[in-house]
């Protein structure tokens, strides 16, 4: 049967791709000795809770969660209602120049992290910034809002007309038809939108590594950096970070991922 | 409905992020001190019971301790040394691009006065010294004290008994036995040395080789720019010529080239190797996790990569140097240089009484037979900054059969020129 | 499909629109882009007084080895992560939506869709290391399982070879990219209109018939958002290099990103380091602006 030779061929490629994440969970389980006698790739012969329970009190684990929630969760909503705001203007406001303008706003997404560093730190200095989650909160809201401007130009350009002009008949001024109109439409994709920014905020590294120096404002891709000796490595407990570290962006989408199925109805809009 | 929960959520979100901002005020009853060793490591260990006595001898101080990652104090510590975020006391890397470019920067305390004046420089032995002192070019050996070390390191032999027992093979303490000891490995089907390409192993055994013939004035030209550098020198061809002998005799597997370091000490630990080629970082956790089978280490025949460890450091922007250097007067006590013995570290300035441990004895008193002998060479990278990834590029090329040793002399010999040339600019 | 009529001082009041997102941009990104082409024309250890040097930090690039290779590496990263990833992801979401959605129940098609996302959740850090185990050439599980199957001979030092390493990089980007287009993908064709494949479909066109005329004209929007938007990531590619390769070995896997990087941090040569960045914004935006012409082109 076609049909099940789909699902078969999903399945396996499914299973390979959480290949890694496999190999993940099972050294984190391992105890030290284990890892360095049978190697990354050997079965535990237990299961070792003390490397997850070492590292979560090591770095104050809780605290770092709930800095890279606050951070990754300003940064979607922010970077949603910059993208919409921006890409109702250039969409379907079809602005003069929209072209140019979008490219500029691209320029975030374009420019190498490395080559922001030292102006973000010299500026964030400069304001009183440094070291702040809100100066993160900022700088990824704009780059991540700089992709969510495209995408959501790029799809409320096929935005249907009919919908604007019935409004504007109604009388509903700019700011009515886009909150009532153009937003609620658009909700599967300011959804994606929405979980993907939560996402991606939540794995920066670099930035959040430089500009965050207090371990109070760490995250936890920041805090997993700990565990990185000058010559060494802790490997068991390295997996056993990224496995705590995994669990909650894992958590998040799919919670979040029935957002990204529930939408169908807006194609059925004529 | 929802979009009230949403801005209510929002609002609440932007109030955490807004005050869990740094407003910590400088306080004289504080020290903040940040260092990035682990927890169960030597320097961690001897550490945690220095800030309890710091807080001990010092009522109504607290020492605010912040364990951070390498690569973090590694990458940011200009940044936040020229903020108002500064710690009073940090752990930096040793060595002319790191504490002496810093110092350079003038973002370090002179600490000079005191290091005489506690006497801390009589218990540093000559060459463990010389990474504590940084001319105005930010050129370590002599000058101005930015630093103090705890302990010491260096690289050494660690063969696994058990193996050596089975071919009928002592303990490998001249070239010679190293080399016939490698042979017989190699002849019986088993690849002698355990070997990371893709990072530092590779380069400081190819530095190893060519200590072999070199002395005191060698080092200080390379390391110390006190004179001209030959890369086609004897010195240099010997360890090279010597490298690709190892990498074609097999003693030395072709497939090192990716290897990281961790997994060369798998392989050794694991038994797969009989040989490694590193360094005392590494002895606390063969010590623990090494069950299997009998394993010994011997002192490098000749001069050795390895100096002082990282340095205490205090930051011009200290807010409370005298507490900073009470702090490093503990570290530099009999009974913390103990303790950091006991755990399997080298201390500095340890107590007349000797470990109980005979491994860590052993492991102590090479290093002190080193010192004594001024045999402590520094790594092969710290001459130039950046000449570590270029050091491993040139490395793995030899390794993989791209160019030839001579070649990757050129290649390291071209990039010192490029960047030494700044120098002290 | 009408368009409503719009004045000029309409379109105006559209640019409010656009001021919050303006205002931030400037702040955070143009600003600094500024800066650091500023840097570009200065010596700079970092910390200190920067030396002005004119255009030498430019004149020294065009003729570094390093760097126009590490460009040449940049293109395979791009089929890599860009180009692969876009086909790869086009059939996969059409399997999950047309085929395990509508015949299994989109619980199902969920499901593989978060399996095949996953890799994007994963930080970079983590996913290299297990990638290095993974790849080991000795015991690692990739050379195990071949010579478990005995394909002993297609066991290869695949991190360690020069001539392999690029192309083991390349492997797992596409790893950790392909979920991404899956996802977009199947939100784009959830705004599909069903009664176009159904009238395809009454016409007699097969799967492959409807997937090339109704799925991939429909969610072209969403292709080309893929497309340049994994090329960019391409071509700034940085983390995986750094955990993976550490651009070796030999400088066989060396990118522009991770070169400046390595001028920025570990060379201390910022001024330069600024320069390589440099160079690379303005290629990538010289393509973005190429890109979306033909995208605006294609739209009308």
């Amino acid at each position: 049967m076609r049909r099940h030779a789909v699902l078969w061929s999903m399945i396996v490629l499914a299973l390979v791709m959480l290949v890694p994440f496999f190999i993940v969970a099972l050294n984190a389980v391992k105890t030290p000795d284990e890892y360095s006698t049978g190697g990354p790739l050997d079965l535990p012969s237990g299961i070792s809770l003390d490397g997850i329970i070492a590292f979560w009190e090591r770095v104050d684990f809780g605290e770092k969660l709930l800095n890279s929630v606050v951070i990754s969760g300003s940064v979607a909503v922010l970077a949603v209602v910059v993208s919409v705001f921006n890409a109702y203007a250039l969409g379907i406001g079809r602005v003069k120049g929209r072209l140019w303008i979008l490219v500029v706003f691209l320029i975030a997404n374009t420019l190498p992290q490395e080559a922001l560093v030292y102006p973000l730190y010299f500026l964030a200095n400069e304001v009183g910034l440094y070291d702040t989650k809100l100066a993160v909160i900022i700088i990824f809201t704009v780059i991540q809002a700089a992709f969510g401007t495209y995408l959501l130009t790029s799809t409320l350009g096929g935005f249907p007309r009919e919908l604007l002009e019935a409004a504007r008949i109604d009388g509903a001024n700019k700011w009515q038809t886009l909150v009532r109109i153009v937003v609620p439409i658009s909700r599967p994709t300011l959804g994606v939108l929405f979980v993907f920014f939560f996402i991606w905020t939540w794995n920066e590294f670099f930035l959040p590594l430089v500009l965050l120096i207090s371990n109070e404002n760490q995250t936890v891709p920041v805090a997993l950096g700990v565990l990185q000796g000058q010559r060494m490595m802790d490997a068991t407990m390295t997996s056993a970070s990224a496995l705590l570290g995994v669990i909650p962006a894992i958590v998040f989408f799919l919670i979040f991922q029935r957002a990204l199925t529930r939408g169908i109805t807006a194609g059925a809009v004529k | 409905m929802r979009k009230r929960l949403l801005a209510a959520a929002v609002a609440a979100l932007m109030a955490v992020a807004g005050c869990g901002g740094s407003d910590e005020a400088s306080d004289p009853n504080t020290l903040k001190l940040w260092h990035f060793e682990g927890p169960d490591s030597a320097m961690g260990v001897a550490w945690a019971e220095a800030i309890k006595q710091f807080e001990a001898s010092h009522p109504g101080v607290k020492v605010e301790f912040e364990e951070k990652g390498f690569e973090q104090i590694q990458k940011t510590a200009p940044m936040v040394l020229n903020s108002k975020d500064a710690p009073d006391i940090l752990l930096y890397n040793k060595g002319n691009a790191t504490t002496g470019l810093l110092s350079k920067q003038g973002l370090l305390t002179d600490i000079s006065d005191e290091v005489t004046k506690r006497g801390w420089d009589k218990k540093l032995g000559p060459g463990i010294d010389t990474t504590a002192k940084y001319d105005d070019r930010g050129v370590m050996g002599s000058g101005k004290w930015y630093g103090i070390p705890n302990y010491g390191e260096y690289v050494m032999v660690y063969y696994n008994k058990t193996m050596f027992d089975q071919q009928g093979l002592a303990a490998p303490k001249t070239l010679d036995e190293l080399t016939a000891a490698m042979a017989k490995f190699a002849a019986a089907g088993i690849t002698p040395l355990a070997v990371g390409g893709a990072e530092y192993p590779a380069h400081q055994i190819w530095y190893q080789l060519a200590l072999t013939k070199a002395d005191r004035g060698w080092v200080d030209r390379f390391q110390r720019y006190t004179g001209d550098v030959d890369f086609h020198d004897n010195t240099w061809v010997f360890g090279a010529e010597t490298f690709a002998k190892w990498l074609r005799e097999g003693y030395i597997s072709k497939d090192s080239a990716g290897v990281k370091a961790e997994d060369m000490g798998l392989a050794f630990m694991q038994g797969k190797n009989p040989i490694m080629i590193s360094g005392s970082w590494w002895f606390g956790r063969v010590q623990a996790q090494v069950k299997d089978f009998e394993w010994a280490t011997v002192p490098w025949p000749g001069m050795t990569s390895g100096s002082s460890g990282n340095l205490w450091v205090v930051p011009k922007g200290s807010k409370n140097k005298q507490h900073a250097y009470d702090f490093i007067e503990i570290t530099m006590s009999p009974e913390i240089q103990d303790k950091l013995r006991d755990a399997g570290g080298i201390p500095v300035a340890p107590s007349a009484t000797p470990p109980t441990d005979p491994k860590v004895k052993q492991l102590n008193d090479d290093f002190q037979a080193l010192v004594d002998a001024d045999r402590l060479a520094f790594y092969p990278d710290w001459p130039a900054p950046g000449f570590y990834d270029a050091q491993v590029s040139s490395v793995q090329k030899v390794i993989t059969g791209q160019i030839g040793a001579h070649e990757a002399l050129t290649e390291m010999a071209d990039y010192y020129k490029e960047n030494t040339a700044s120098v002290g600019k | 499909m009408s368009l409503v009529p719009t004045s000029i001082r309409d379109r105006g009041s559209y640019l409010l629109f656009l001021i919050p997102g303006g205002l931030l941009l400037l702040a955070v990104i143009l600003v600094p882009l500024g800066m650091n082409i500023g840097i570009s024309f200065t010596e700079w250890s970092g910390a200190g007084e920067p030396e002005w040097i004119g255009l030498d930090n430019y004149t020294r690039l065009m003729g570094d080895g390093t760097f126009w290779a590490s460009f040449r590496h940049n293109v395979g990263l791009v089929v890599a992560m860009a180009v692969l990833p876009t086909l790869a992801g086009l059939v996969i979401a059409a399997a999950l939506f047309d085929f395990i959605g509508k015949h299994f129940g989109s619980k199902h098609a969920s499901v593989l869709r978060a399996a095949v996302y996953l890799p994007q959740v994963l930080p970079i850090a983590v996913a290299g290391i297990v990638w290095s185990w993974i790849l080991a050439p000795q015991d690692g599980a990739l050379n195990e399982v071949l010579r478990a199957v005995g394909l002993d001979s297609l066991a290869q030092n695949w991190l360690g070879d020069p001539d392999l390493a690029l192309w083991s990089v390349m492997g797992v980007m596409l790893w950790i990219q392909v979920g991404y287009p899956v996802v977009i993908f199947m939100a784009g064709m959830q705004r599909v209109d069903p009664s176009l494949h159904e009238a395809a479909e009454l016409d007699g066109a097969s799967w492959w018939g409807r997937f090339f005329h109704v799925t991939v004209p429909q969610i072209r929007p969403e292709i080309f958002v893929v497309l340049l938007t994994c090329t960019i990531a391409a071509l700034k590619v940085f983390a995986p290099i750094y955990v993976l390769t550490r651009g070796g070995p030999g400088g066989s896997t060396n990118v522009p990103s991770y070169y400046s990087f390595q001028n920025f941090f570990e060379k201390t040569q910022v001024g330069y380091g600024a320069a390589i960045a440099t160079v690379l914004t303005v290629l990538i935006l010289v393509l973005t602006t190429v890109f979306l012409r033909v995208q605006n082109r294609g739209e009308r």
